[in-house]
């Protein structure tokens, strides 16, 4: 009993690392299973995939245009190229050959790879840490991005609450939104906004690619558990709240990536919603669907 | 200096020049045909999340046989890869589940899977010099003879079984229903396709890599729409401008020192569809000007079919 104690309590004893790791790692986690909720509801979940590849040539070419690295310039960069890659994506899936999905394959592979091409030659020197951006590093978070972090995020949220029924409206039935008043081409360009901003607060602590899990991931995982918004945005926090702390414990004890452990205890996790969730699991719909079938034969 | 490069380039000075020109343009040929099913179908997406499955694959094998071994890490790529492609069948059937969302759940949870292990693989000692790396965004310098021929042989089956089933996998693209009615078994086709998918992908990712995999089987195919109206056109469009990107993106990253193959394949890709978007004959923008000018201020509001 006192090894389990120890073994929980200690890492908060090693050093201020881990507080500052699970803070990020909690706020950032939070932001994102949020708005994943509403954009899971809009069928845009594949948009953060978009908007999370695309920050990375935004980050490169806010540091080649202004040669700084400065939080809110960086924040600035991922944002106009999250948003061009939005309008262009829009407007090729308006074409009639060309699919949504497919859409998005294009345009976010290609600004991906002009990222990954101009960290490699023009901006070699400068100290953008290629792994870092991909993969995050939870442990060593600086107090740069602990600070991003802990402005952005509240941030977001509290704007989140403050539009939460035009959101909500906008996201269930836009045309009927947009007949009583709500501006919805603005909520959905303001939500794409919060998800790219939080994201890129999010990469130095899971990644660029890692962060795509924090946002699909617990809201796939509220909607086989809940049927109602309010529960379903407090089913997708909890979720993603435990496998912050199982995947950080984990990290630890087998001294692997942290952002890797949380995302797949995330998806382990999912994968018990899919299979066991008291309505929508799919091992409960067929033992219920056997249930029925053998009652009606006892009736005949 | 980059003249020079460009020369040693054409003259084929190096051998592992001449592989890497072939593997990438084998690259963008498989992944051109197998694409242009995928596309037609509207899982494009699909391949991003199969690119992405096949890291705890690599990694996994990787870890089992201790060394790197690339028959080995093929392998593991392939049977994660198709793990991948699968679980999102799985998923995205039956109510609760979003297609879409079914995709970025297995493209996120698998790469956090092989990110764990490649964290794992980094402490160990061999682990430091495995250049798994060049899994992420491809290396097609690495390439050795032996690996090149055994990617061509794997090819140019996937392209003959292609060829095979070609009717039945176009019915089965435009009309499903229809296809089921004449007897086609669209479910094996569909698992099929799913196969050919994975072994495109495996084949791809030592020249691409896993990131950037998906461009290869979307963008060219997504260009030959706009130049072909018929299937067989859209499939030669498709080859051609997959391989023609993969010898150009070879060609750019020898000479321009520290560019990756991948990337540099995806950009050129993308400059031959825009290309197309602009100039194309089915639907390309600049035609629609010319042929209706009235409508060229709003010709972005045309529906989708």
């Amino acid at each position: 009993m006192i090894a389990i104690i120890d073994w929980l309590v200690g890492p908060w004893q090693w050093g201020d690392w881990m507080w500052r790791g699970m803070l990020t790692v909690h706020l950032v986690a939070i932001g994102c299973a949020v708005l994943g909720v509403f954009l899971y509801l809009r069928r845009m979940s594949l948009l953060a995939d978009a908007l999370a590849h695309v920050a990375l040539p935004g980050i490169v070419a806010a540091f080649l245009i202004s040669g700084s690295l400065d939080a809110p310039i960086m924040l600035a960069g991922a944002v106009a190229v999250g948003l061009f890659s939005a309008a262009s994506i829009e407007a090729l899936s308006s074409r009639p050959n060309i699919r949504s999905d497919a859409a998005i394959g294009i345009v976010f592979t290609s600004l991906f790879a002009a990222g990954v091409i101009l960290l490699s030659t023009v901006v070699r020197d400068a100290h953008i840490d290629t792994h870092c951006l991909l993969f995050g590093d939870v442990l060593g978070i600086s107090d740069r991005a602990l600070w991003l972090v802990v402005v952005v995020v509240p941030t977001v949220l509290l704007l989140v609450a403050l539009f939460y029924r035009w959101l909500a409206v906008s996201s269930f039935d836009p045309r009927f939104a947009a007949a009583i008043g709500v501006p919805v081409a603005a909520i959905n360009y303001g939500l794409m906004t919060a998800v790219t901003v939080t994201a890129v607060a999010g990469f130095e602590a899971v990644g660029a690619i890692l962060v795509i899990a924090l946002i699909i991931v617990p809201a796939a995982t509220a909607h086989l558990l809940a049927d109602r918004l309010v529960s379903m945005i407090a089913w997708s926090v909890g979720h993603t709240v435990a496998s912050c702390w199982i995947g950080m414990y984990l990290a630890i004890g087998l001294n692997t990536s942290a952002a890797g452990a949380i995302v797949t205890v995330g998806g382990v996790l999912y994968l018990a919603a899919f299979l066991f969730a008291p309505r929508h699991g799919r091992l409960i719909r067929l033992l219920s669907a056997r249930q029925a079938a053998a009652g009606g034969e006892s009736k005949k | 200096m980059y003249i020079e490069r460009a020369g040693e380039f054409f003259y084929f000075q190096y051998d592992f020049v001449a592989y890497a020109l072939g593997a990438s343009v084998l690259v963008g040929v498989v992944c051109g045909l197998v694409g242009t099913f995928l596309v037609l179908r509207g899982f494009s997406l699909l391949g991003d999340a199969t690119g992405h499955a096949t890291l705890p694959g690599v990694a996994g094998a990787f870890l089992i046989t201790g060394y790197q071994h690339p028959a080995a890490l093929l392998v593991g790529a392939l049977v994660s890869g198709a793990a991948g492609a699968l679980t999102v069948g799985i998923f995205s059937r039956g109510p609760r589940v979003r297609p879409d969302a079914a995709i970025g759940i297995v493209l996120s949870v698998f790469f956090g899977v092989g990110i764990v292990l490649l964290a794992a693989i980094q402490d160990m000692e061999s682990g430091r010099q495995a250049g798994l790396d060049q899994f992420l965004f491809g290396n097609a310098a690495a390439i050795t003879p032996d690996q090149f021929w055994g990617l061509v042989a794997v090819g140019v089956l996937l392209c003959a079984a292609i060829a095979v089933f070609y009717r039945p996998l176009a019915m089965m693209t435009f009309d499903e229903g229809y296809a089921k009615s004449i007897g086609i078994n669209t479910t094996a086709l569909e698992i099929g396709l799913l196969a050919a998918l994975s072994v495109a992908v495996v084949i791809s990712i030592q020249a691409v890599g896993v990131i950037l995999v998906a461009a290869m089987l979307i963008i060219p195919p997504s260009a030959g729409r706009f130049l072909s109206g018929k299937l067989l056109g859209v499939v030669i469009w498709s080859v051609t401008i997959g391989g023609l990107s993969g010898a150009l993106g070879a060609f750019v990253s020898y000479v321009f020192e520290g560019v990756a193959t991948g990337p540099a394949m995806v950009l050129v890709a993308t400059f031959f569809f825009g290309l197309a978007l602009f100039f194309g004959p089915h639907g390309g923008v600049a035609w629609q000007w010319i042929r209706r000018p009235d409508r060229a201020r709003n010709s972005g509001g045309g529906g989708r079919p």
